[in-house]
């Protein structure tokens, strides 16, 4: 049969970023995807060299507008890891906290590109204007909307007060009715289903042979998260990974939607947990230079993150480097491209949640 | 398979026809920023004792400063908003402004002049802050 290829992207209606795959066609039916990335490569990693470390973390955190602040926690987890700095217990809970707000956002941002690339543009429009409360929450506590700054090596920048963090559960408990509706239309509307049950199915054996990380892997049945290692005050959370067995694009916005309530719930218990007082210590103080390297993972919302870092005695590091998920779950999303109908390939693109801003850093 | 005929969205739509859109109008009505909150770098060229701190610290390179020819700038295309020189200044000569109109964007003069409403809500066009003493 003759074969034609369509370059889907960099520029297309379901894409917020640049990526191009090349989808090689016959009839309707794809049989190859060949991805290119190099489109938005600003050179963090290198930047390093000229930044000193302290400024740099700052930096790291613009690798992405949507993990912002996990790329900056990420950064600073590393650092101390190689400075042996022992971060106060506030400062410590108070990341957290803000991990998972950072993760319920991403999440109804992707719910609500999701469903605008499945046609529903009423339903995107209310996932992002739930969102809007989440960066305001950002913007009342860390002082942005999308890019904190509060992280610093040895701790963090800013406290909320304690009354101040009840506000905020009481309207994440709010902002999670108003949850349970939308994705009552999610898992209920007849075209959504229409849509993304069945298209797109990465069996469990399969997630684990691509590699596939963070919601990508758990929509398969895969019990992966980083969370499950305990580190970063999650052993003493009552915790256990969201998982669905169906592995089609309907699982992995399921997946996600039932995120989004685990971390409504995983903050509750954050707020009940941490030392509460006023004037606690956030920040030790960093002195001297790094010397040594090491690896960092955290959770990020679409999946596992791993830092490297080297430092050699100076105030420039020697290497940074940052794998993110997106680049982990690129070879899941050409498997699942291939064999499927051109008109589902946008929905398969978007269920791994995309970030190329931070796969090509 | 579910029933094509249940519009779960229905009651949400007709709700939203009722109350009052989620969106402002923006240049007439300007959504208040949260105390605290970073915006653009304000300079204060009384106090400043151009030390120079905040040029070296900056993440950016936006900053230019120099003792001897006590001249300060910044360039606001570069700056990042990451409040870093705002907290190294000894002499609290900078701080942060929320003020929603200091955006800055490139303005485009075409031979009748600038486009209309740019004054308004853009400023002026970019021009490094210069503070010479």
């Amino acid at each position: 049969m003759k074969r034609t290829v369509i370059p889907f992207g960099p520029q297309h209606p379901v894409l917020p970023e640049p990526i191009v795959l090349d989808l090689i066609l016959e009839d309707e039916k794809v049989v190859d995807a060949i991805p290119t990335i190099g489109y938005i490569h600003r050179g963090l990693e290198a930047m390093v060299e000229r930044v000193e470390y302290t400024e740099m973390g700052f930096v790291v955190e613009r690798i992405c507008g949507i993990c912002s602040f996990m790329h900056g926690m990420g950064y600073c987890l590393a650092l101390e890891s190689i400075m042996n700095v022992e971060v106060p217990d506030r400062a410590r809970w108070l990341r957290i906290i803000w991990a998972e707000t950072s993760r319920i956002q991403s999440h109804l941002l992707w719910l609500g590109l999701g469903a605008d690339a499945f046609g529903f543009e009423n339903l995107f429009m209310h996932c992002w204007r739930m969102r809007e409360e989440i960066l305001d929450i950002f913007e009342k506590t860390t002082g942005g909307r999308i890019i904190h700054s509060v992280n610093r090596i040895g701790g963090v920048k800013r406290d909320i007060s304690d009354s101040e963090l009840v506000a905020i559960v009481a309207k994440l408990d709010e902002l999670g009715k108003a949850f349970d509706k939308t994705a009552r239309v999610f898992a209920s509307d007849a075209s959504i289903r229409h849509r993304l049950s069945g298209v797109g199915v990465l069996s469990m054996e399969e997630a684990r042979a691509v590699d596939a990380v963070g919601p990508m892997a758990r929509a398969s049945g895969v019990r992966l998260d980083t969370r499950l290692t305990g580190q970063n005050l999650y052993d003493q959370l009552e915790f256990e990974p969201v998982l669905e067995t169906a592995g089609d694009c309907l699982a992995r916005v399921v997946v996600r939607m039932r995120e989004v309530r685990q971390s409504i719930d995983l903050i509750h218990q954050m707020v009940e947990k941490m030392p509460k007082g006023e004037g606690l210590p956030l920040e030790t103080k960093v002195r001297g230079m790094p010397s040594g390297e090491t690896f960092t993972r955290l959770e990020q919302p679409r999946g596992e993150v791993v830092y490297y870092v080297k430092a050699n005695g100076t105030k420039y590091l020697e290497r940074f480097r940052a794998r993110t998920p997106t680049f982990a779950n690129v070879p899941a999303m050409i498997k699942l491209v291939k064999g499927c109908d051109l008109a589902d390939v946008p929905n398969i693109i978007l269920t791994i949640d995309p970030c190329i801003s931070c796969t090509e850093r | 398979m579910a029933n094509p005929f249940r519009l779960p969205m229905a009651p949400r739509t007709i709700r939203n026809l009722l109350s009052r859109p989620a969106t402002r109008r923006y240049p007439t009505e300007i959504r208040p920023r949260f105390d605290g909150a970073r915006g653009t770098i304000k300079f204060d060229v009384e106090t400043c004792v151009y030390c120079m701190i905040c040029a070296r610290r900056c993440p950016a390179a936006a900053i230019t400063c120099s003792r001897d020819e006590r001249y300060w700038a910044i360039e606001h295309l570069t700056c990042i908003g990451c409040n870093v020189c705002v907290e190294v200044c000894n002499k609290n000569s900078l701080s942060m402004s929320t003020d929603s109109k200091s955006v800055h964007v490139r303005a485009e003069v075409g031979p009748e002049g600038q486009r209309p409403g740019h004054e308004e809500w853009h400023g002026v066009a970019p021009q490094p802050v210069v503070a010479k003493a």
